[in-house]
């Protein structure tokens, strides 16, 4: 990990316009959506109410699209031969993985407060001061899980169309995650697996403390949901790092 | 021929041991192969090469010779299949990291939407120097495009810029894979002249080049390879020698005989191989004058053209004898 380095690639991050108001809109203007399709927003749920819950699940989505797109990028350097002149510096694999999730992160951090802020305007609300901090920190640390995803799935590929393709495997997870509706049934134990439902179940933990918002009084105990999201951890930073090696190589 | 040349590796190679002359770059049976759907196949068919501290060394090889794939392990970013690299008595990589070896990659890539200075400050950083960058940018003539986009940058300058990153490291041993490639007679005159120089301070250089041109005119020492193989490998000077020499164009008179002509000249010393394409004759070997004498005083010939081997009639001897 290199400060400079970090800076230097959020600097340039910031000027690619298009893809920072896709970033930190797209959820927000999800959650306006969602928020007020249900009409009962306000009702109280968990330590808080339906909106605060919809606010949390559209921000662990936005973010972790986010961090996804964000590291997919490091495919399109890789096309251009940039991590060949990378793999010419000190900066090891790990490295230059570590890089990319703090700048996936920060960006992942822009996007989730504006959903955040967003709520807080139109009617979220928790009981203690405390859930939005702790709900928010989640959401952002969980989204790097997601930074290794998009790595992994781009540099894999190695193209444009794959980071689009990436992109896209996040609505698919986030249903089948459990994000946008409450499953139930066998749904919901295929749900279990998947990588957005031990991210989104933690997210959302401060405010439902593991219960689901379906009809049936179950609940996730908090070792369920990390035990999803480490598997996952493990299983996207062990892909990202070989398709770090590999994609050093000339093709 | 390949007699020769093999003496030549030999004899160059004891005078390094007898000099005692610290070795900056040891390949022993390196071999690289990949798998294709048509089976195996060496792009590195087992290369020996050892370059002493200080030395110049080209690279010269038509493409696919298997040039960019050694360049590749000499740099740690792929590994041989078998064989044994060492880079200052480290492995590539561990000089890599100590940063002793640099290179200016062909296909090694810059990010188009970084400026100049962010991309040197973004690998001086990784390299741990940020107190080079104004001097390199200096050295390498860069410090007027330090606020450009690199998409605006134009190929020489590109180039540039990669050779700047390319000393951040202040490497002991720096290698360029075909450095000019894309740059006008200029811009590759400017890019030879800083390389001469900085090569002064010490530093031992090697560079993969398909012209001959470059070879001839930058480096004492020239290693030719093709199919994965080293084919010759000696100071640049004799490499005419050992590719052939010179060949001698020129128009017979049309009423002129043409066997009777064809045998006179295969009676010349050192003769490789004489050709006709109508009327024209074309005699390729060390001996040109001789070959010139005779066409123009004894067969009248006219329109006389005399060549410097290129890389092809070099490899093309070289390979014929194999």
């Amino acid at each position: 990990m290199n400060a400079t380095y970090v800076r230097i690639e959020l600097f340039r991050q910031s000027r690619d316009v298009m893809n920072l108001m896709f970033a930190v809109l797209m959820p927000v203007a999800m959650y306006v959506l969602f928020g007020n399709m249900f009409g009962q927003g306000s009702e109280t749920f968990g330590n808080g109410n339906v909106k605060f819950y919809i606010m949390v699940s559209m921000a662990a989505y936005g973010s972790a699209v986010a961090t996804t797109a964000i590291a997919g990028t490091a495919a399109t350097e890789a096309m251009l031969g940039w991590g060949r002149q990378i793999a010419l510096t000190p900066m090891k694999p790990a490295g230059f993985v570590a890089c990319k999730i703090v700048v996936a992160m920060v960006v992942s951090s822009a996007s989730a407060l504006a959903v955040f802020l967003t709520g807080a305007a139109t009617g979220a609300r928790a009981d203690e001061p405390w859930l939005w901090v702790a709900s928010y920190a989640i959401t952002v640390v969980g989204s790097g899980v997601f930074a290794l995803y998009g790595m992994a799935a781009g540099l894999a590929f190695k193209s444009e169309t794959a980071i689009g393709i990436a992109s896209s495997g996040m609505v698919f997870f986030a249903f089948f995650g459990n994000v946008f509706m409450p499953l139930s049934g066998v749904l919901l134990d295929i749900a279990k697996f998947t990588p957005m439902y031990g991210f989104v179940g933690l997210a959302r933990y401060p405010l439902t403390e593991g219960y689901l918002a379906n009809d049936t009084g179950a609940s996730d105990s908090w070792g369920l949901l990390m035990a999803n999201l480490v598997a996952w951890i493990l299983i996207f930073a062990g892909l990202a790092l070989w398709a770090v090696r590999r994609s050093q190589a000339r093709k | 021929m390949s007699e020769r040349t093999e003496q030549n590796t030999h004899s160059l190679r004891d005078e390094k041991q007898s000099q005692g002359c610290p070795s900056a770059l040891e390949l022993r049976g390196v071999r690289k192969t990949f798998r294709t759907a048509d089976g195996p196949f060496d792009a590195v068919a087992g290369i020996d090469l050892s370059v002493g501290a200080g030395e110049i060394v080209a690279f010269l090889g038509p493409n696919g010779a298997g040039k960019t794939t050694s360049i590749d392990m000499m740099l740690g970013l792929t590994q041989p299949t078998a064989g044994l690299i060492s880079v200052l008595g480290k492995s590539p990589r561990e000089a890599v990291e100590a940063g002793e070896i640099s290179a200016v990659l062909q296909t090694g890539g810059l990010l188009r939407d970084l400026t100049v200075r962010e991309t040197v400050t973004a690998i001086a950083a990784l390299h741990g120097v940020k107190d080079r960058i104004d001097e390199v940018m200096e050295r390498t003539n860069i410090v007027a495009l330090a606020r450009r986009k690199v998409s605006k940058c134009s190929g020489g300058e590109q180039q540039r810029l990669k050779f700047a990153l390319a000393l951040l490291p202040d490497p002991k041993l720096l290698i360029l894979d075909e450095p000019t490639a894309g740059m006008d007679v200029a811009a590759r005159h400017a890019f030879w002249d800083t390389m001469r120089e900085d090569a002064l301070a010490g530093r031992t250089v090697l560079f993969a080049t398909h012209y001959l041109e470059e070879a001839q005119d930058f480096a004492e020492r020239t290693v030719l390879i093709g199919a994965g193989r080293v084919l010759a490998d000696g100071p640049t000077t004799t490499l005419r020698e050992m590719t052939g020499g010179r060949v001698v164009s020129a128009l017979l008179p049309p009423q002129l005989p043409i066997q009777p002509a064809l045998e006179a000249l295969g009676t010349l010393p050192e003769v490789i191989d004489i050709h006709t394409k109508g009327n024209r004759v074309s005699v390729t070997g060390p001996a040109s004058d001789a070959a010139a004498l005779m066409l123009l005083r004894e067969l009248g010939a006219t329109d006389l053209e005399i060549s410097a081997p290129t890389l092809e009639t070099a490899f093309m001897a070289l390979t014929e004898t194999k």
